[in-house]
């Protein structure tokens, strides 16, 4: 694509190719060959830039140049086209775009065919959007007769479609300021001349005109880059240009940060609610506890929750955090509101025990696992409203249920769990080769976690075809359910328990185990990632307290 | 099966009524001189008062027809006071073929203007917008009757307008709008059409004026 312009540049041609070059523009495979390469930055007369010989130099230049103009250094930017000797644009180039901006119209497009780089249908385009441009402003300008001549001498005769003459003749009568085409605002005002010539940029090559900000374009690849490759990353905002983007482990919670001793019992779960202002935990000393996380991300007790006699093994927070269900091994499922620590509803059965229980989507009603290996519906004010039974269900101790509600997960074997559509009676089912242990749900509700009898996590997709994506390996289990969570910035990192008392965090993408916690005196059951503050972690143990990871020591 | 044309002979058909179909078709129009002398030949009474009002409709109607339609308002504003206003689709069908006569006669500078003047007001409703827009597309094209849009520039919608406005005026004044010659005629097609539908195939054919007079 080397045209004929009317400057060519003298040092740069191509003298091999034997036709008078133009901008050396095109991608420099040929001219690895005809360079002389020196390592890093080269000068004079070499025509790359960069050790990989990928780089042409004159493309770099003009990059640099165009990135100046958009920054609005324009002194240094016509500074540097005279220094180096590489112009921004070509002459014809620079004319065009200074007639768009001057609303030279017809000039503008006779120029435009003259600049040879460019195919028939590109002219055509960008020619029609000029005159449309010419007779919107005349039309603005109150020159009705002149955009009425536009119209019919110079737009019609292209072969405009009927709608568009319809429009635009219509237009002309009724009062141009109602509805219109958001690209032709109504002030011919200098800034809406360049908007509009940034639109007409766009259609033409790019060898014809730099991209405006194609350096800053090329800076967020390499930042993107950097972004994917880093393991560690759990934090937004500004990365440095100066050096290469590497998160250590200073941006993993892995320093106890607080240390919480109200349970008198042994911990066994906890639950940052889903927008992270609270946390809920509950103890085999029969209690629940509601913590508020401070805005100085300080844990503070608001409630404790007595009316369960016997040890409390669950905890579900609402979709809209205003209460919570609680159930262990007092048969019962109890309700209760955040603000007032009050119980607001038991459910039970007579005779037969509710073992676990789950929000639906809807936060009118709750889901129940029975006993009798039935899971019963409930509204709020305690009464039974539906159950199901069947050969799906099996242990009634873990029930889960995804984010958009439609799907119940449960236990249909010790080594299988299945997705049951509540309303559809649709099944997803998936099977290990040995006992699930628990289960738990990502926040956004795509992947589903499992704990398995050895130890080991592994994780699924949800979210359309069911498949595995990591097994996270390095925990030794022998008796105990642990639970795990997923969390941090898009939920890139896995966190379980364990009966050695550290807790463990896996890369999820690179299966990696990355760090182990230690700090409590017993077995973890139980961790949870606040939602809202990818550097906050909870785990509860069975030493009776709760640990609070960051990474910035605070005096607890 | 045609009617048997045999039957014809038992109906009656009185004299006066006859005439007073061909009278009315020749008010329809507006013949006032074949009238008058149908009158005179026949021994009719007419009021004569109608005498004055079709010779004024007369003209309107031909100034609609050759395309003067300024001239054409103004004598209905003159003889029928009210009577656009009340018929605003009638009106805009008058002012657009003015418009068209501005444009045929490349006069597009003063199309553009009386466009802007007179027919932006019915832009406001929904139902002429798209009428406004072809109308408005004439302007583009350098031979409008060469245009998607020649239909505007015909004498046949010439003709429709010039009928509509006539049977405006006659329905104005409370005289019929259509005469008792096309009723007829009208009638004949639309009972035929039903004894086909009715009996299928083996109905009647629809009725053809041209067919009937030659047999």
């Amino acid at each position: 694509m080397r045209g004929v312009e009317d400057d060519p540049l003298p040092k740069r041609m191509k003298v091999s190719s034997g036709k008078i070059g133009g901008l050396s523009d095109g991608i420099s495979v040929g001219e690895q060959g005809s360079c002389s390469l020196s390592g890093s930055m080269a000068s004079g007369d070499d025509k790359v830039v960069g050790s990989n010989g990928l780089i042409s130099k004159v493309e770099f230049v003009r990059i640099i140049t165009e990135a100046l103009y958009s920054l609005g250094y324009s002194k240094i930017g016509k500074h540097l086209e005279e220094e180096s000797g590489i112009p921004l644009h070509s002459n014809l180039v620079a004319t065009f775009i200074q007639q768009i901006l001057d609303g030279q119209w017809d000039e503008s497009v006779t120029t435009l065919h003259q600049i040879d780089l460019i195919d028939e249908s590109i002219i055509k385009t960008a020619s029609f959007m000029i005159l449309e441009r010419k007779f919107f402003e005349l039309l603005y300008g109150e020159k009705e007769v002149d955009a009425l001549n536009t119209l019919r001498t110079q737009i019609m005769p292209r072969n405009v479609n009927l709608d568009r003459a319809k429009e635009l003749s219509y237009l002309m009568v009724c009062q141009p300021h109602i509805s219109l085409d958001n690209s032709h605002s109504q002030e011919s005002g200098l800034s809406s001349r360049k908007k509009f010539l940034g639109e007409l940029q766009k259609l033409l090559p790019p060898t014809v005109v730099i991209p405006e900000y194609r350096l800053v374009r090329l800076v967020e690849q390499a930042l993107d880059f950097q972004r994917d490759g880093c393991r560690l990353h759990n934090s937004v905002g500004e990365m440095s240009l100066l050096v290469d983007h590497q998160c250590g482990l200073d941006q993993i919670p892995c320093q106890t940060v607080q240390i919480l001793e109200e349970h008198s019992a042994e911990v066994l779960f906890l639950k940052f609610s889903h927008n992270g202002r609270y946390l809920a935990s509950s103890s085999r000393d029969s209690h629940v506890i509601i913590w508020v996380v401070n805005a100085d991300g300080h844990v503070i007790m608001r409630h404790r929750l007595t009316g369960h006699g016997q040890p409390v093994s669950y905890v579900s927070w609402s979709p809209e955090d205003d209460q919570i269900l609680t159930c262990g091994e007092d048969k019962t499922v109890r309700r209760w509101d955040i603000d007032s620590g009050e119980c607001l509803c038991v459910y039970g059965k007579q005779n037969l025990s509710l073992l676990s229980c789950e929000w639906a989507a809807d936060g009118k009603h709750i889901f129940t696992g029975v006993t009798d290996k039935s899971i019963c519906t409930w509204d709020l004010e305690g009464k039974e409203v539906g159950s199901w039974q069947g050969k799906t269900t099996y242990r009634m101790e873990n029930l889960g249920i995804t984010t958009d509600g439609k799907e119940l997960i449960i236990h249909c074997k010790d080594d299988g769990v299945v997705l049951f559509g509540w309303e559809t009676y649709s099944q997803r089912s998936i099977e290990e080769n040995q006992k699930i242990t628990s289960f738990a749900l990502s926040e956004d509700g795509k992947l589903l976690l499992l704990n398995l009898c050895n130890g080991d996590l592994h994780l699924y997709n949800i979210d359309g075809c069911l498949h595995c994506i990591g097994e996270y390996k390095g925990n030794k289990r022998s008796h105990l359910v642990v639970r795990s969570c997923l969390g941090g910035l898009k939920q890139a990192f896995v966190a379980s328990g364990s009966e050695n008392s550290q807790v463990h965090i896996w890369h999820r993408h690179s299966v990696e185990l990355i760090c182990s916690l230690s700090g409590h005196t017993g077995a973890v059951n139980c961790v949870s990632w606040n939602p809202a503050n990818h550097h906050m972690l909870a785990s509860a143990s069975d030493d009776r307290t709760i640990r609070i990871w960051g990474f910035k020591q605070v005096n607890s | 099966m045609d009617a048997d044309p045999a039957q014809f002979g038992n109906i009656d058909v009185n004299e006066s009524d006859i005439h007073t179909i061909v009278l009315s078709y020749l008010a329809h129009n507006c013949f006032k001189d074949t009238l008058e002398s149908f009158v005179s030949c026949t021994g009719m009474k007419q009021p004569v008062d109608h005498l004055q009002d079709m010779e004024k409709r007369k003209r309107i109607y031909h100034f609609a027809l050759d395309g003067n339609a300024s001239k054409a308002i103004e004598m209905t504003e003159e003889f029928a006071p009210g009577l656009l206003e009340e018929n605003k689709d009638l009106h805009f069908d008058l002012l657009s073929l003015h418009f068209v006569e501005l444009v045929s006669s490349h006069k597009t500078q003063e199309a553009l203007l009386f466009a802007q003047c007179q027919l932006t007001d019915f832009g406001k409703e929904q139902k002429y917008v798209k009428k406004l827009e072809d109308f408005m597309a004439l302007l583009a094209y350098d031979e409008p009757e060469k245009s998607p849009m020649f239909h505007l520039v015909s004498s046949e919608h010439r003709q429709n307008v010039a009928e509509s406005l006539n049977r405006a005026i006659l329905a104005h004044s409370k005289l019929p709008s259509y005469s008792a010659m096309e009723r007829l005629i009208q009638q004949t097609t639309v009972v035929r059409q039903c004894l086909s539908q009715e009996l299928g195939k083996d109905g009647h054919k629809p009725f053809s004026l041209k067919d009937f007079l030659r047999s």
